[in-house]
């Protein structure tokens, strides 16, 4: 289905926020997510499930002052 | 008199001040005076290197989108992996306090701090804060238990608003971000700090040294840095040098300062000893 992760549109399989994670190779990485504008904790992440067009960001820590 | 030699072997009676001499941001206890930025080095290697040297136990990172076409350019959280340091995640990037909130939601929810920086920036040029969505942001995530340090311009009065509004610490800002231009208005620096009942912590605008010394002489009870110690020409000594300059300005601080004098005064005792 079609998902816009970080502003981009994405064709991904997947049926809930844990497996988009995974199949972007992000699985146990210190990473936060938001669907549709909702925080979702990671433990939430397999609950999550992803619609087609669902509005995906995934944020983590950079440098910074 | 610098002979005390009681206590514990190889420490100078300075060196045992300062070790006694710790603070609190919140529930949390602090050594160091120190607080680093983590953007800006030439390489994660020196960026390590440069974070030992500094002895900072506080670190600041920006929340950023994860770039998905290049997953392997990790963060910098994995050399980091074995060390215990605080977390001090920014809002940067905000130009509002619900932008601000909304940033700070999602650092929480990575699970590695409830600390925030809220910082809110709506001129691009000079990165000045934006009071008003400060102070707004400030009083919403202190609401939501977050342990909140707002930079924040040198001004007394907002830095009291913030104060009772919970902030765990107050970051007036030196001089304009990654400028090195040093502390622009040491008054009001000094005016925040008698008037503040929360730590004091300078933010932004130091360029070296010396400029680190007089803010910690002010009374403040730490400093934050990224760009001084990142954009030296060798950034590992430059945190040594940062950290020393911290204990200077905060020993001469306990130490109290002699009264200026508009005359000479000499320092060899009275004139009828002279030889005539």
């Amino acid at each position: 289905m079609e998902l816009i992760i970080n502003g981009s549109l994405r064709e991904l399989e997947a049926e809930n926020l844990a497996e988009v994670v995974g199949l972007l190779g992000l699985t146990g990485k210190p990473v936060a997510a938001e669907a549709d504008g909702q925080i979702v904790s990671s433990e939430e992440w397999k609950q999550m499930a992803v619609r087609p067009g669902m509005r995906i960001e995934l944020v983590h820590f950079v440098g910074g002052g | 008199m610098s002979s005390y030699t009681g206590g514990r072997a190889g420490l100078t009676g300075a060196e045992r001040t300062i070790e006694a001499d710790s603070w609190r941001i919140g529930e949390t206890t602090l050594t160091s005076r120190f607080f680093l930025g983590t953007g800006l080095f030439p390489n994660p290697y020196v960026q390590m290197e440069a974070i030992e040297a500094s002895g900072a136990e506080v670190l600041t990172f920006a929340i950023r989108r994860v770039n998905l076409d290049a997953a392997e350019d990790d963060s910098i959280l994995q050399h980091l992996q074995g060390h215990s340091f605080i977390y001090l995640p920014n809002t940067s990037g905000a130009r509002t306090a619900d932008e601000a909130v909304r940033i700070a939601r999602l650092s929480r929810a990575s699970g590695l701090s409830d600390w925030i920086k809220v910082e809110i920036s709506a001129n691009e040029r000079t990165l000045l804060p934006d009071p008003i969505e400060t102070l707004k942001a400030t009083e919403i995530l202190v609401k939501e238990g977050f342990t909140v340090l707002p930079y924040i311009s040198d001004d007394p009065v907002i830095c009291k608003r913030l104060e009772e509004a919970g902030a765990a610490a107050v970051m007036p800002g030196a001089a304009p971000i990654g400028t090195g231009l040093g502390l622009l208005n040491p008054y009001n620096i000094g005016l925040i700090v008698e008037e503040s009942t929360v730590p004091v912590i300078v933010d932004a605008g130091l360029g070296t040294a010396s400029d680190v010394t007089k803010a910690m002489e002010l009374g403040v009870s730490g400093v934050l840095m990224n760009t001084p110690v990142a954009k030296s020409k060798d950034p590992v000594r430059m945190a040594e040098a940062m950290k020393h300059a911290i204990t200077a300005g905060r020993l001469a601080y306990l130490s109290g300062r002699m009264a200026k004098k508009r005359y000479a005064s000499a320092s060899s005792g009275l004139d009828s000893f002279k030889l005539q």
